[in-house]
């Protein structure tokens, strides 16, 4: 890597080598990672409900999304007549930009993120939350019944899971007292049990619980996946897209999936420490984990109503988020 | 106080759900890999089809046509022939249609010779319907009765 910077500098500069190697490794990761979990989520759903999944392309299906992404990049792309067409185009380009700047934002190392940022962690909040407003387009945009009330209820789903999400991220961080998700992952912060380092999820199981449910509502993914349920939306917000626009949106929603997952690695689990393995293989296994239990979830529970999905959030989840910090607050401020 | 408890009891119940969907997940798919695998036939009573009998290595059909008179969906049209100083029939041509046949197995049980039996064939999906009318003489070949071969 760090010859092919060299070999890069010499020929447009220092920093825009490191942005071009960096853009376009990350790229390429999401992509695999993209068609990769698409792949284990047929996998998860199939063996949770005794099949086997995709099988016949490639061994066990693996080339399946592969060629998935053939068949979408050759449909017609096709726009209704009565839709607002700029914010239409504009918004499977859009919905994909804040998770790729969030996704630079992860540490994976000892070394430094691709995009090193002393308050990392509000950026990313603050980058998370604008992926509803590229959803909402869609829906808007699309002049569909359907798509608009699909949008309309992302907007309110996430605008009332990002508070417990931030809660929870904040009482980490008032243990940690730090933003910067570098220091997040220094162990000396850390609970110690018996002399031994405990991730923030040992001192912090509640806020770890909230954080999750928050996340999986986040993604839209079942059972919070209201904003796109197929049996009462067609389709949701993406209902109008068709071929490679409507991939996007599933490119965005499985990169979401990971960069969260990463993002909940690094403020429960530990970061990129485990013993052994590499850094970057630790942190990707611990966001796969969080994934596989997104995915397990998803194939167990049946879709919340909405309105049990607002009481939820702002009944159950929010009071308990602020008892949480509170209480965290009240021992941090002790301890110290 | 019912409120806390009855959060309490949500979320066993959630996990619940999770640890019966994670039982299933581990334990193996039921799914047949059907061109690569194909399933146990054994009770299956499939398109009818003749008789090879060991002892002549042939069919003993004699045209008598029984089958074709009970059939209720009329599906055979049988020929037969008299060798030369033989008497019984051989059958020259035994066309049956399977689109309409309803497998209700009246021919096997009317049939005087036994000749006819369920086969175990199941994948009989044809494109045009006229490959649904087959001649169950072809895999025969030549009559061993009618070119003298046997008596």
């Amino acid at each position: 890597m760090s010859a092919l910077t060299h070999l890069l500098a010499g020929l447009v500069g220092d920093t825009v080598a490191r942005i071009v190697l960096g853009v376009v490794f990350i790229m390429g990761f999401l992509t695999f990672n993209v068609l990769f979990l698409i792949w284990l989520e047929r996998k998860v759903a199939g063996h949770i409900q005794r099949r086997l999944g995709p099988m016949e392309v490639g061994p066990h299906g693996t080339l399946q999304t592969v060629a998935d992404m053939l068949k979408l990049l050759s449909k017609e792309l096709f726009t209704p007549v009565a839709a607002d067409r700029f914010t239409y185009l504009l918004a499977p380009i859009l919905v994909f930009m804040p998770t790729l700047c969030v996704a630079s934002l992860i540490p994976v190392g000892d070394a430094p993120a691709f995009a090193e940022m002393p308050y990392g962690l509000i950026l990313i909040t603050a980058l998370s939350g604008l992926t509803v407003i590229s959803i909402f387009m869609a829906g808007w945009s699309s002049n569909n019944k359907y798509a608009v009330l699909g949008g309309l209820r992302s907007v309110a789903q996430v605008v009332a899971y990002e508070i417990p999400v931030l809660l929870a991220a904040l009482s980490v961080v008032l243990i940690a007292q730090t933003l910067d998700l570098q220091q997040l992952g220094d162990t000396h912060n850390w609970l110690h049990l018996f002399g031994l380092p405990m991730p923030y999820v040992v001192a912090e199981p509640v806020a770890a619980v909230i954080f999750f449910i928050g996340i999986t509502a986040e993604t839209n993914r079942a059972p919070f996946d209201i904003p796109e349920a197929e049996s009462e939306l067609v389709g949701g917000f993406h209902t109008e897209y068709s071929g490679m626009r409507f991939a996007m949106f599933f490119f965005a929603e499985y990169t979401n999936m990971l960069v969260l997952g990463a993002l909940g690695a690094t403020l429960f689990l530990g970061a990129w420490r485990g013993p052994l393995l590499p850094g970057w293989l630790w942190i990707i296994l611990k966001a796969y984990a969080v994934i596989l239990l997104m995915m397990w979830a998803r194939w167990t529970f049946p879709r919340l109503r909405f309105d049990q999905l607002m009481s939820f959030a702002w009944k159950l989840l929010i009071p308990l988020a602020l008892a949480n910090l509170v209480v965290t607050a009240l021992v941090v401020g002790l301890a110290a | 106080m019912t409120a806390v408890t009855s959060v309490l009891r949500g979320l066993r119940s959630l996990l619940v759900g999770m640890g019966i969907t994670g039982r299933e997940f581990v334990r193996p798919a039921v799914t047949l890999q059907y061109p690569h695998q194909r399933p146990d036939v054994s009770g299956w009573g499939g398109p009818i089809e003749l008789v090879t009998f060991p002892e002549t290595g042939t069919h003993d059909c004699i045209a008598c046509n029984a089958c074709a008179r009970i059939c209720p969906s009329d599906c055979f049209k049988i020929e037969g022939k008299r060798p030369e100083g033989a008497r019984k029939m051989r059958a020259t041509k035994f066309l049956i249609d399977f689109s309409t046949c309803s497998l209700c197995g009246l021919c096997i049980d009317v049939c005087p010779t036994d000749t006819l039996q369920y086969s175990k064939r199941y994948d009989e999906a044809a494109y045009r319907r006229v490959q649904t009318v087959n001649d169950l003489l072809t895999p025969f070949g030549e009559d061993p009765y009618l070119t003298g071969k046997l008596k």
